[in-house]
């Protein structure tokens, strides 16, 4: 997943031969159940969804960019604003709540103010609490860590450990990027 | 290879399919395959397969990598199966990358490596290793959706077809009338996978009878619950099991529109379920006029991101329509009115998995099973501190008892049982006194417990009844989607009163406005989700009501989870 940055403009090229290539709707029906496909091929690419984004989506299939945000601010996995650099799923399934998964909930909340997502302030990482089960409850509590690597057994210092080193990487791939 | 032109086309087919299959297990060769999928990837089962590619590389081992779906067995991640000639193959599990060396090495001094090994594939016990189906896991469990689980390839149509898949497909297409096969699923008497037990049968005649079309069926994968995690197994392990159920479902609705509605974060049952419907295409399963019969079948796939009220049926078939995801008032109820105003016939994957052995060994095999109102096998989830947390397979009836302390081995040690939440945030728990009931579609529900879909959660003495109540009520209070208000409103209110007894601030008067709010938030809720969403905290109530008294009156809570502070909470 590449995030954008804010402010850094998008190019929507790549999502413009995606659309072309594989959103292809035979009748307005079937434009629209084609929305919610097409928004996450954008989340895919930008890692999150630009309003440049949604507008094209919305030209593509013939619907209201309206129509578009009602479904981007009703799911919970769809970002309207860039993510950090990184991204971590908090699994609060019940395996992983009986394991202990509140108190790391909590401590998100206490140290960074966040509830159901957010980003810290330095940009690094995003958080996602993710209301469900990850479906690997034998690691509970358990993260997942940039939608592939998982990291189970969490304790309260094992998570600020991971969030430390998670931030110090960010602030070290932020300054090669500086340098380039 | 092209499309297959008709009945014996196909029978050409799988006849090679079966010899290469055959070939595979009689060879010369060891045949190693190691299981893939979500549970096993977060353990590292990709870097076991890789290393195992890279030993085989250098031609010392005359051997075949397969790759396999999850077998059940999450507790045993990653496992690997090695089949040596002449040998029965021996399931090994724990085989992280730093293992497989060693494996091998021994396997080709020809040690067993017994203390890995989960079993042996065999009728009985082989050179020490005992037989795989006697492990306490897989002993009483009785496996018909996870029969190849493990076995098979899940992105392999060639292996599914090798052990005997598509066959109830062609049977209902070729030598059934669509009227035979709902009477057939009748006769079954098999219930809803997805919580509610609605029979499959009937529900598949009143979408037949509505005088409206075109017609649709929908597979419901949305699996968003977060006490289960079978679905998505299911999808990983054996996708063809669940399209050709699929299908089956559309010939007899006589149609040719099929979905299947995933939940977006299940990122490799979609990719798989994907990858089945492609193969089904290329091979002439799915098209224009299948196998020569007239009949036609388009399946397409949807995805939703992570609301759970869009696994509740009418919500679903908005989100396919590029809605919200709100659920509706009923009726009309979706077999009369769903999908685009159309009839809509809506099942859950287990449901659909289950169909196939039914039209192949015929309804009453199928009602022979399990108990008379509860026929057939279920997939269980057991979460919590058990020892052999996975997918189970059991017959319906199974007492509590026996599927927490055999099945799944019981509370790992230092863990002292408390009780066992049923029906995810939809009913109540069960203590250790009432474990002998059976778990099937009836029994629970005089005690306020639940089958549901099959997700058990077993919780220990660290946990709070005040404290587990109120994670499952706000669960209900996030997902909430709005649209009513006694939900909207309601579940908020429950919170609030519990944070409030967390925090050492409750009232005694608190347990009756609960009861009251609920009542509410039960008779006048539009759905299924706020219906239920107090049931949770009513049964922890009934259940635990000297925990929350100590809360209130004492200020103590004996799990020592609940934070009692000086001062009263802001709700959150
Ligand atoms: C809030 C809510 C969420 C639901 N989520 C699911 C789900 O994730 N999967 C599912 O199969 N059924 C779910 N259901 C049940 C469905 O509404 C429906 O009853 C079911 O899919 C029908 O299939 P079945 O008869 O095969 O069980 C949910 C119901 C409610 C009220
Ligand atoms: S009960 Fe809750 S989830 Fe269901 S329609 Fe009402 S607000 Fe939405
Ligand atoms: S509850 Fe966290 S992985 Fe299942």
């Amino acid at each position: 997943m590449k995030p954008t940055k804010a402010g850094q403009t998008v190019d929507l090229e790549p999502l413009r031969r995606v659309l072309e290539e594989r959103f292809r709707p035979r009748d307005y029906r079937e434009a629209q159940e084609l929305v919610v496909g097409a928004c996450q091929e954008a989340q895919r690419l930008f890692g999150w969804v630009p309003p440049e984004a949604a507008q094209l989506i919305a030209e593509h299939l013939g619907v209201t960019t309206n129509r578009i945000y009602g479904l981007l601010t009703f799911y919970a996995d769809f970002r309207t604003e860039p993510p950090g650099r990184h991204f971590l799923w908090i699994c609060h399934g019940a395996a992983c709540y009986v394991a202990g998964a509140g108190r790391l909930v909590e401590f998100l909340h206490e140290r960074y103010g966040i509830t159901g997502q957010g980003t810290t302030p330095d940009g690094a990482l995003t958080v996602h609490v993710f209301n469900g089960c990850l479906g690997v409850c034998d690691l509970a509590p358990v993260a997942q860590l940039d939608h592939h690597e998982y990291v189970g057994l969490l304790s309260l210092e094992r998570l600020q450990a991971l969030i430390a080193e998670l931030q110090g990487e960010a602030q070290t791939e932020a300054a090669d990027g500086s340098t380039e | 290879m092209g499309r297959l032109s008709d009945r014996r086309a196909f029978e050409q087919y799988a006849a090679q399919a079966e010899q290469r299959w055959e070939t595979l297990w009689s060879g010369d060769r060891w045949v190693i395959s190691v299981g893939i999928s979500e549970c096993s990837i977060a353990k590292g089962a990709l870097e076991t397969y890789r290393h195992l590619e890279l030993l085989l590389s250098d031609g010392h081992i005359p051997g075949v990598l397969r790759r396999v779906g999850c077998a059940g067995w999450c507790f045993a991640e990653p496992f690997v199966e090695i089949k040596l000639p002449g040998q029965p193959p021996i399931v090994y599990g724990w085989m992280t990358t730093d293992r497989v060396p060693d494996l091998l090495d021994a396997l080709r001094r020809g040690e067993l490596r017994p203390e890995w090994a989960l079993g042996v594939r065999a009728g009985e016990s082989w050179r020490g290793i005992p037989a795989l189906r006697e492990h306490p896991f897989l002993r009483s469990q009785r496996r018909l959706l996870l029969e190849q689980a493990g076995i098979i390839d899940p992105e392999s149509i060639d292996d599914y077809i090798a052990t005997g898949g598509y066959r109830a497909f062609l049977k209902a297409l070729l030598e059934m009338t669509p009227e035979e096969v709902v009477n057939e699923v009748k006769t079954s008497n098999l219930r809803g996978r997805g919580g509610a037990g609605f029979p499959t049968g009937i529900k598949w005649e009143s979408g037949r009878r509505t005088p409206a079309w075109p017609k649709y069926v929908v597979v419901n994968s949305h699996e968003g619950e977060p006490n289960v995690f079978k679905d998505r197994r299911l999808l990983e392990t054996n996708p063809h099991l669940v399209l050709e159920g699929l299908l089956i479902g559309c010939y007899a609705l006589e149609t040719q529109h099929g979905y299947n509605y995933i939940g977006g974060e299940h990122a490799l049952a979609l990719r798989r379920f994907q990858k089945a419907v492609e193969q089904a295409y290329e091979l002439g399963l799915l098209g224009d006029n299948i196998l020569g019969s007239g009949f036609s079948c388009h399946v397409r796939v949807r995805t939703g991101g992570g609301a759970y009220i869009c696994g509740e049926g009418s919500a679903l078939m908005y989100a396919i329509m590029g809605q919200r995801g709100q659920p509706r008032t009923k009726p009309p109820r979706s077999v009369e009115e769903g999908l685009w105003k159309r009839p809509t016939v809506l099942n859950n994957t287990e449901t659909f998995a289950s169909i196939p052995a039914i039209i192949r060994n015929g309804g009453s095999w199928y009602a022979a099973l399990g108990t008379k109102e509860s026929t057939g096998t279920k997939l269980v989830t057991m979460q919590g501190p058990v020892r052999y947390l996975g997918v189970a397979e059991i017959e319906l009836g199974m007492p509590m008892r026996q599927l927490i302390f055999e099945v799944f081995g019981g509370l790992r040690d230092g863990y002292r049982f408390k009780g066992v939440q049923t029906g995810g945030v939809s009913a109540g728990p069960l203590r250790e006194e009432e474990l002998d009931v059976p778990v099937d579609f009836d029994a629970l529900t005089p005690r306020g417990a639940m089958l549901g879909s099959g997700g058990f959660v077993v919780f220990d003495d660290t946990v709070c009844a005040v404290d587990f109540a109120r994670y499952l009520v706000a669960f209900s209070r996030f997902e909430s989607c709005g649209k009513c208000t006694p939900c909207r409103l309601g579940t908020p209110a429950l919170v609030e009163i519990l944070d409030r007894i967390r925090h050492g601030f409750g009232r005694p008067e608190d347990l009756d406005v609960i009861r009251y709010a609920s009542k509410h938030i039960i008779d006048l809720s539009l759905c299924g989700l706020g219906q239920v969403a107090p049931m949770p905290l009513l049964g922890m109530l009934e259940r635990f009501r000297e925990e929350f008294i100590e809360h209130i009156t004492e200020r103590r809570c004996r799990a020592g989870v609940c934070p009692m502070t000086a001062v009263a909470p802001i709700a959150l």
